[in-house]
């Protein structure tokens, strides 16, 4: 299961750990845009996997931020 | 020979035995095997459905003995596929259309089309919703081929509605062609998260356009929640699916013509949690999902179509037993920024609002319309005045809180200038853009520039202040967040359109379900 985001945006933190149990709607990286933090959040419950960005890191609108298997 | 005496001519009288066994025929359904596979997959079959939307002992079949127009398929098409009738939910009369798919796959035909016109008309005239529990295999081939055929189809039944009654609908297994428009037309549409509703087979695809497609590609439970935006609401089961209805219906009057039922009070949130909730700093996010729970009464939040268009949360409600459909701004996507399906979705759930009689309230927090390349090309400014003109013309009580920023245009879409009543909270500001980007515009300057940058800065955040709104009169009230409840609950009450019976123009009623 992939977490994408919505919007673009800078990595501002990385909120979650890979191995870390998320529940649907759980911050998993926090991104700077428009002036305001946005989170990319677990689509559904689940296992995070992989985290593929770091801080600082610029994100495109639709990219996969994460890896995560469902609940 | 006495008349007496005379040889009878046989009767015509239908006997008690062949009542019953015709009636034990129709409702055999398409036969034990099709029906055990279906309790086998833990699916309810049309008849079940029925008795789970229906209040017990409530429902009347209509065309129970109807029958194909086609004179080799009457043994086997019983009530034609579709069973039709009137129950009461929560005591109140519905029209309801269950499909049968066992039966000839539910497909669509000249009698059971007649039986649809029938319900709907008849529902029109009594002032009662419309309810289809449906799954269909689409046009039944042999009673629509040819000129005769679909010449026959033009004659028989209108898909045209101008909301005077509500619909609900709910897709609960493989459907095309006449279920996928009672679905698509109707106000509020659930699915089960294994059912399919497209157009088209992927067997039509395949022959007609060389597409090799699966029927979740065409039409799946994601695809309809998440981007085509026609569905309001996946379950996991068909029982979960028609509870969703029977819930929904409970908001809504049974026509347009009456004012929507009020339930028993519950308590809200407390005002403290609502301030606890939203951050004063404009940076920061919260979901606004949870802002809606805490101002309407506990559990009444019935959220509507949550999966599309999620920076604008919509919702039916109650506040203090009277419903209300709210529309509210969700920070958490996308920072509350208001996207095309955003947009789309909120006309469509303003245009439902009006068209019952139901009040609505706007929770604004949002930096603005979402705009750039691919918002333009998909039209997002046509969007935006659609949605203006439907808030507008609505006639039923509105009512707009500035809960944080509100931004530009997307000021004016929740409710500025527009409401009956608009109230700011003590953490809003309202302006044109973000005050670093006015500050960007007009002087030219960008943080890091120095103090300049700052005194600029701080100019335009008090030029954005709920005193500037409140004082030119544009905002009605200045509330501390935790008012907000209490606001909205008054102002319902002191707005309701009393010299119509609460009742509206519905200047909206035509617009479509679908935008």
């Amino acid at each position: 299961m992939e977490a994408k985001s919505e919007i673009t945006g800078r990595v501002l933190e990385v909120a979650a750990k890979p191995g870390q149990t998320l529940a649907e709607d759980d911050p998993i990286v926090v991104l700077e845009s428009m002036k305001m933090e946005i989170a990319v959040t677990a689509p559904r419950a689940g296992t995070l996997r992989e985290i593929r960005v770091a801080v600082d890191d610029l994100v495109e609108e639709g990219q996969v931020v994460a890896l995560l298997d469902p609940a | 020979m006495t008349a007496d005496a005379r040889p009878r001519p046989p009767s015509l009288a239908v006997t008690a035995e062949e009542f019953e066994a015709r009636r034990a025929h129709v409702h055999a359904m398409g036969g034990e095997a099709k029906l055990a596979a279906r309790r086998e997959a833990g699916i309810l079959n049309a008849r079940e459905r029925i008795d789970r939307l229906c209040d017990p002992g409530s429902w009347i079949e209509i065309g129970e003995f109807a029958w194909s127009a086609r004179e080799e398929d009457r043994g086997r098409t019983p009530a034609e596929g579709i069973v039709t009738g009137f129950g009461k939910v929560e005591g109140r009369d519905v029209a309801v259309a269950s499909f049968d798919l066992t039966v000839l796959g539910a497909s669509s035909s000249a009698t059971n089309i007649r039986k649809l016109d029938f319900l709907k008309t008849r529902a029109s005239a009594a002032g009662i919703p419309c309810a289809f529990l449906i799954e269909s295999a689409g046009a039944r081939m042999p009673d629509i081929q040819g000129a005769t055929g679909m010449g026959r189809i033009g004659l028989l039944s209108s898909m045209s509605r101008d909301r005077d009654t509500p619909w609900v609908s709910a897709v609960l297994g493989p459907c095309y062609g006449m279920g996928t428009w009672y679905a698509v037309m109707s106000d509020f549409a659930v699915m089960r998260k294994d059912a399919t509703f497209s157009v088209s087979s992927p067997k039509v695809t395949s022959v007609a356009m060389s597409q090799e497609v699966t029927p979740e590609e065409l039409g799946g439970a994601d695809l309809h929640a998440e981007t085509t935006g026609q569905v309001d609401l996946v379950t996991d089961t068909d029982e979960e699916a028609i509870d969703a209805l029977r819930r929904f219906l409970a908001y809504l009057p049974s026509n347009a013509a009456e004012a929507p039922p009020s339930a028993p009070a519950a308590p809200g949130g407390a005002p403290e949690a609502v301030e606890a909730l939203i951050p004063p700093e404009r940076h920061k996010i919260y979901d606004g999902r949870k802002l809606v729970e805490l101002l309407a009464d506990e559990g009444s939040v019935m959220p509507f179509r949550p999966r599309f268009g999620r920076t604008l949360e919509t919702a039916l409600a109650r506040i203090e037993g009277r419903t209300v459909g709210v529309i509210a701004s969700n920070p958490m996507r996308k920072g509350g920024a208001i996207d095309g399906p955003s947009c789309r979705k909120m006309t469509e759930f303003t245009v439902l609002c009006d068209s019952f009689n139901v009040p609505i309230v706007l929770l604004a927090d949002t930096p603005g319309f979402l705009v750039g390349l691919q918002a333009e090309r998909e039209g997002v400014a046509g969007e935006i005045m659609n949605n203006i003109r439907a808030l507008t013309l609505a006639t039923v009580p509105k009512l707009a809180v500035v809960v944080r920023k509100s931004y530009g245009q997307a000021y004016l879409n929740l409710g500025g200038g527009i409401a009956d009543a608009l109230a700011v909270m003590t953490t809003g500001e309202v302006g044109f853009v973000d005050p670093a980007v006015a500050v960007s515009v007009v002087h030219n300057r960008r943080r890091g520039d120095g103090e300049d940058f700052d005194t600029l800065m701080q100019d335009m955040v008090v030029s954005n202040s709920p005193w500037e709104l409140a004082g030119m009169f544009a905002a009605h009230s200045v509330i501390r967040p935790g008012e907000t409840r209490a606001w909205l609950s008054r102002m319902l009450e002191v707005m309701r359109r009393r010299p119509k019976g609460e009742v509206g123009a519905h200047r909206l009623a035509t617009w479509p379900t679908s935008l």
